[in-house]
């Protein structure tokens, strides 16, 4: 059994920063899978993700971007990618964390094997509590991204015939779709 | 002829806080703090339910969920003159203890201890001294050559790969770094320990809470933890066996560990307790509630001015009188509108942005005073007011922590050292081993008042017209206080003054410094282009800046960088 996290990182309260927790909780509405898959709204956790990700074989982290793309897009990076140009990459706003927790793992000897950030150029990271529409409409994208990494290292995934509650509770005043 | 120098960001992890320095014949001669981004999220809270506040703010900060979550329910009870049954009290203790210790550990080993210790000096240790050496202070159990040889063996691969990795941004072999090459040996072989029971203590926060990172049992009136002994999925005698075995563990890592840890690097350091004092005008609130009104509490609160430490003023309960009507929020050198201090519970944020300007606005961060002063807060304050107070537990660890750096030092420490650098350190880990002796108190109040026969974890709120509110909390940074108004069941107004602002705040009207400015004056710095003396003292606070801004990191970058102007 491999043992996955999925974590969406970012803060609900933000914009478009709130991308990843959205994700992860769609994903755990509308899909179930095998055991040892592990999904969890993050927020954003610091050097915690350390805790997070030990242990794991695989890490799939869900995260918005501050980079000179069209918001929307949606980019993959592998760990050399996060580690080595994240100054250029400019991962905001966690990737001070996220760069120190996969070089820490390394140091510990606890790194999972395979390691995919999936991130989503942002918009607007104005306080507020719903995405931005060029980000909205990259859901679907993103997700397909998740899939295929699932696909790639050997792990399954079905979608519910009854979905699930979300559990997205900050946009309550907003729309909340009630699946995918 | 000065300089100035600006480091930004100056946190490990979090960033978002920049310090400017000028330096006149390599000491300081004046300072700023400020943050780089915008604080606005208490705006979303208008409107909304109250029952629902705090599930939003343990989203201000990734970090500290927790606090924010608790001053919430607090402030909510406290407008509505709510009490909180005793179970609820002791599990919402148990948790903040938790947290506490989750977050000492981590600010000592991963955030601040690389200050002090040179990495690069560990490959010349020899582990068979280091080994003895530890011996001779504690009887912790993994203080073998072996752990110390492996953890050698770690950093020498990490040298000679070329790839520095998670060390690549230290300021090593800075004429700054004294202690030896077995010392710095023990402290890493610590600092790689240090996660284990880190994260031992987060389990117990996700055991009692539902869910790390963010706790779920939280309700206005109490918790939601379903109390059955005999059951295995509410909290019964299984659950509560095993969060007594993984907090029995961080503890004996805090007292055997970390408490030591802390007294052996600072006695090596002496120069550092006369250096960093700042503001010695302090605040921290009673917390640990032991009954359902919060009429008494484990640990005490007050305030201290102007270093009279034996003149201090102490809180009788943790909204008391004094602190509601005292707190006020300065924005004079802060980028928002406004003309005069304003109490939270009428305060305003709108911004107004001008560029950093050293006269004029230059943060993001308002300035927090008490009283019209500037307060420091944090566990230096609590350890302080504690002393003062005569309070045992207090007491009994600063005197052992005094007397650990007395024998290893040479000298005769006393109270008096701890307005410093390192009586900031001194006094977290004061503060972490009386909580760690707390943990085992509330967790015993906890099964106790259960074997009682009392299972009631919750009093349901009840809205009626305009009410308004303060929760505190004495949270591992300070004093966190979250100010509500409550009108026909909805929020009118929310402010959150956490502790990283009353110790990152800007100047004031008067032209105070907040304590991060005033701890930076007169500090020597060996080299100016690597100023690590003063990333030493703004990291004694324990800055996260994340909940006093949003976390939005404008640089990229993953650690203090220095740029001389």
């Amino acid at each position: 059994m491999k043992k996955v996290l999925i974590g969406g990182i970012g803060n609900v309260l933000l914009g478009d920063d709130g991308v990843g927790p959205y994700v992860v909780r769609l994903l755990t509405a509308n899909y179930e899978f095998d055991e040892g898959v592990e999904l969890c709204d993050l927020g954003t956790p610091a050097l915690d993700l350390i805790d997070q990700i030990s242990g794991k074989d695989a890490v799939i982290l869900i995260d918005a971007l501050k980079v000179d793309t069209e918001p929307g897009s949606v980019l993959r990076y592998r760990k050399p990618d996060i580690v080595e140009h994240s100054p250029a990459v400019r991962m905001d706003p966690h990737s001070p964390a996220l760069v120190e927790t996969l070089l820490s793992v390394d140091m510990f000897g606890i790194a999972p094997a395979d390691v995919l950030l999936v991130g989503i150029s942002s918009g607007s990271y104005d306080c507020g509590c719903c995405l931005s529409n060029p980000v909205q409409d990259s859901i679907d994208r993103v997700i397909a991204e998740v899939l295929a990494e699932l696909d790639r290292i050997g792990v399954r995934y079905y979608l519910r015939e009854h979905p699930i509650d979300s559990g997205i509770w900050w946009t309550s005043t907003e729309q909340v779709p009630a699946r995918l | 002829m000065s300089k100035r120098i600006t480091i930004d960001p100056i946190t490990r992890i979090e960033g978002h806080l920049r310090i400017d320095v000028e330096v006149d014949n390599n000491s300081v001669s004046n300072a700023w703090a400020s943050c780089t981004m915008w604080r606005g999220i208490e705006k979303i809270l208008r409107g909304r339910d109250p029952r629902d506040a705090w599930l939003y703010t343990q989203r201000f900060c990734g970090v500290c969920t927790t606090v924010h979550a608790m001053a919430s329910v607090r402030a909510v009870e406290d407008a509505l003159k709510l009490e909180v049954p005793p179970n609820a009290q002791y599990i919402r203790n148990l948790i903040l203890i938790a947290h506490a210790l989750h977050d000492h550990i981590v600010h000592f080993y991963q955030l601040s201890a690389l200050d002090w210790v040179d990495i690069l000096q560990i490959p010349k240790a020899d582990p068979d001294r280091t080994a003895k050496l530890a011996e001779s202070l504690s009887p912790w159990t993994r203080n073998s050559r072996q752990e110390f040889k492996v953890a050698q063996d770690k950093v020498k691969a990490v040298a000679a790969s070329g790839q520095l990795g998670i060390f690549m941004n230290g300021y090593w072999g800075h004429p700054a770094m004294r202690l030896s090459p077995e010392v710095n040996l023990l402290a890493f072989t610590h600092y790689l320990q240090a996660l284990e029971y880190q994260r031992k203590a987060l389990q117990v926060v996700g055991m009692l809470g539902a869910k790390t990172p963010h706790i779920q049992n939280l309700t206005v009136g109490g918790v939601a933890n379903a109390i059955d002994l005999d059951s295995q999925g509410a909290l019964g005698m299984d659950r509560l066996e095993a969060i007594r075995l993984l907090l029995s563990e961080v503890s004996q890592f805090i007292q055997q560990v970390y408490f030591v840890d802390v007294c052996a690097v600072a006695a090596m350091y002496p120069d550092w307790f006369k250096i960093g004092k700042g503001v010695t005008n302090y605040l921290a609130v009673p917390d640990l509630p032991l009954d359902s009104k919060g009429e008494s509490y484990d640990l005490p609160g007050g305030y201290i001015m102007d270093g009279n430490v034996g003149g201090a003023h102490f809180f009788r309960t943790a909204a008391d009188k004094e602190f509601r009507e005292s707190v006020s929020e300065d924005v004079t050198h802060a980028y928002y509108e406004g003309t005069k201090p304003l109490h939270p519970w009428v305060g305003e944020t709108e911004p107004q942005f001008t560029g950093w300007t050293a006269d004029g606005k230059y943060s993001w961060v308002k300035g927090p005073r008490f009283n019209n002063q500037p307060m420091q807060v944090g566990p230096l304050a609590q350890i302080l007011i504690g002393y003062a107070q005569g309070h045992p537990l207090t007491r009994k660890y600063a005197d052992l922590a005094l007397g650990k750096v007395s024998a290893v030092a040479g000298v005769h420490a006393t109270p008096d050292m701890l307005h410093s650098t390192l009586g900031r350190h001194a006094a977290r880990a004061i503060r972490a081993a009386m909580l760690a002796e707390l943990a085992d108190k509330h967790w015993q109040l906890l099964v106790n008042n259960i074997a009682k026969g009392d299972t009631a974890v919750f009093n349901p709120p009840m809205f009626n017209g305009e009410v308004e509110g303060v929760g505190t909390h004495e949270a591992p940074r300070g004093t966190l206080s979250h100010w509500v108004v409550v009108k026909d069941a909805k929020i009118k107004n929310y402010q959150a003054v956490v502790p990283s602002t009353w110790n990152a705040s800007p100047r004031d009207h008067a032209g105070n410094h907040g304590p991060y400015e005033a701890s930076l004056l007169h500090t020597p710095l060996a080299r100016p282009e690597e100023p690590l003396e003063v990333i030493r003292t703004v990291h004694s606070f324990d800055p996260c800046m994340a909940c006093a801004c949003h976390a939005f990191d404008p640089s990229g970058k993953q650690i203090a960088k220095a740029k001389v102007l």
